[in-house]
């Protein structure tokens, strides 16, 4: 699982009003090589929500991102890089996402979150 | 009953020329098929049962006109056996009856194993795509890459429909594929588009298939869920394009269904639902007639469907929500060549073959498929496409 997905990932369950981000516990995180799209990184960074990202990425192990951002860095090819690099390379393999409500667990396992909620939850 | 006649003659045929064990006795009214196995178990076998008859039964559906035995099969190719099983031609025994009395989880679950186990068969068979595809005209054509290609253009016919911009300023940038198979639609749209794409599937191996294929393919912005399309773990108004390509069949609460479709659509986004329905009821008709709910009930047993709608009844739902522009087309007579070509290849040796090393759900899903083709003959099945917008 990228930061790309987890940043569109939210816990659905029934009576939380804010499922979003969910807390990453990273136990096995891999780096693979993606190319390069400045691209779609540029139409990707409207759409960021750019706290969690970057919460994130430090608990996969990257810290490189800026903690501030506005739309003329997409023009500097360091930031598209980190962004990158953030967004695309690091995969979560296996891990935990938590919920920030409730502290309910979804697995991650071989890449895959498993997202389904239980008949008392829904 | 062109279809039915042509399938017997069809069967009878491929049997014969291949000389297989499996002798075709009969194809019975419009419900059944009896293959009859001829072997010499019994004489190699000294534990074979007295009480089994010389041939091995394997009838499947309810058949009025014949009577009702229990069979045991425990002579099944012996890779599979896993002791004997006994196959009503009533209700079979591990059955998940779908219907809105049994929990939504056992529907759930039924799904998941269905797809973990028949994935596998139909990708070898039929490739990336688990949908039907688009015809229109014959022009006698029967390849499979005929049938791939109509595949591709079930795809394109359907975002043609939808008026999907591909400029670069109004195409779709984020788009969710609900019920996304082993990923053929989302990475599709995603290369087409250069958009993420995010699926979501209740099956774990069609999740991670569908991931392995992605990677294979280079396309590193389409990420693959486990997840329920009734309770998408997706914040509001995430997606520029929902897609929904032949899974809403599964869901057992429409409304729940479209719902969550549209709370996860941007404003200004796109919902697009390509469906089997059921025929739409005229006025003052309250629910189909008996014998078009008997048929359809056998099919939910199969494919682990719940109850079906009519299209009349998605655009009204779809039209409570206030979402704008809903259009919806009716595409019964551009499929229909689809559902003998799946028989066809799963009547072949390669598709026999693999239906056997599959597993139970995925044989009865097969044989199940000439009652998909007597429910569009009998103008009860319909196939259609649903889209709107949101404001």
């Amino acid at each position: 699982m990228r930061l790309l997905t987890h940043n569109m990932l939210s816990s659905n369950i029934k009576g939380v009003t804010n499922g979003f981000p969910l807390k990453i516990e990273a136990e096995k995180v891999m780096e693979k090589e993606v190319d390069f799209n400045p691209d779609f990184l540029r139409n990707m960074f409207y759409k960021i929500e750019w706290r969690p990202l970057v919460d994130a990425a430090r608990t996969m192990g990257y810290a490189e991102l800026p903690e501030e951002v506005e739309p003329s860095m997409l023009d500097s090819e360091d930031f598209l890089r980190r962004l990158h690099r953030a967004l695309l390379q690091f995969h979560l393999e296996e891990g935990t996402l938590i919920c920030p409500e409730t502290g309910r667990r979804f697995p991650v396992v071989k890449g895959i979150p498993n997202m389904l909620l239980n008949e008392d939850e829904v | 009953m062109t279809h039915q006649s042509n399938m017997a003659n069809l069967l009878a045929s491929t049997f014969m020329t291949y000389h297989s064990p499996i002798t075709m006795i009969q194809a019975f009214n419009n419900n059944s098929f009896l293959f009859v196995k001829k072997n010499s178990y019994k004489k190699k076998n000294p534990r074979y049962n007295k009480h089994q008859s010389e041939c091995l039964l394997f009838t499947y559906l309810k058949t009025p006109h014949l009577p009702k035995p229990k069979i045991s099969c425990s002579n099944l190719p012996r890779k599979r056996r896993r002791g004997p099983i006994s196959i009503r031609s009533t209700k079979p025994t591990e059955m998940v009856i779908a219907n809105e009395n049994k929990p939504n989880d056992s529907l759930k679950q039924g799904i998941a194993d269905f797809y973990d186990e028949s994935s596998g068969i139909w990708e070898d068979m039929w490739g990336e795509h688990m949908h039907h595809g688009f015809y229109e005209g014959s022009n006698g054509d029967t390849s499979d890459a005929y049938h791939r290609s109509a595949q591709i253009r079930m795809i394109e016919e359907t975002l043609l429909f939808a008026g999907i911009s591909d400029d670069s300023a109004n195409k779709p940038k984020r788009i969710v594929d609900v019920g996304c198979g082993i990923g053929g639609s989302s990475r599709y749209l995603a290369r087409k588009y250069g958009a993420q794409c995010q699926g979501i599937t209740l099956s774990p191996v069609q999740a991670k298939r569908a991931q392995e294929l992605a990677v294979a393919k280079g396309l590193d912005q389409v990420t693959f869920q486990v997840a329920d399309a009734l309770e998408q773990p997706f914040p509001n108004g995430e997606f520029d394009l929902v897609w929904s390509m032949e899974s809403g069949e599964h869901m057992p609460d429409k409304q729940k269904f479209v719902n969550e479709l549209a709370r996860v659509t941007a404003p200004g986004g796109k919902i697009i639902i390509v469906t089997w329905c059921h025929r739409d009821l005229s006025p003052g008709e309250e629910t189909l007639l008996k014998d078009e709910q008997v048929l359809l009930k056998k099919i939910c047993n199969s494919y682990y469907l719940p109850d079906w709608c009519s299209s009349a009844d998605y655009v009204k739902l779809l039209d409570s929500l206030n979402l704008q522009d809903i259009k919806v087309a009716d595409w019964t007579d551009n499929v229909a060549p689809f559902w003998p070509a799946v028989i066809k290849s799963a009547l072949s040796w390669k598709g026999f073959i693999s239906l056997f090393k599959s597993g139970w759900k995925t044989i009865k899903g097969a044989l199940v498929m000439p009652l998909m083709i007597q429910g569009y003959n009998k103008g009860l099945i319909k196939f259609a496409i649903i889209t709107c917008r949101k404001p």
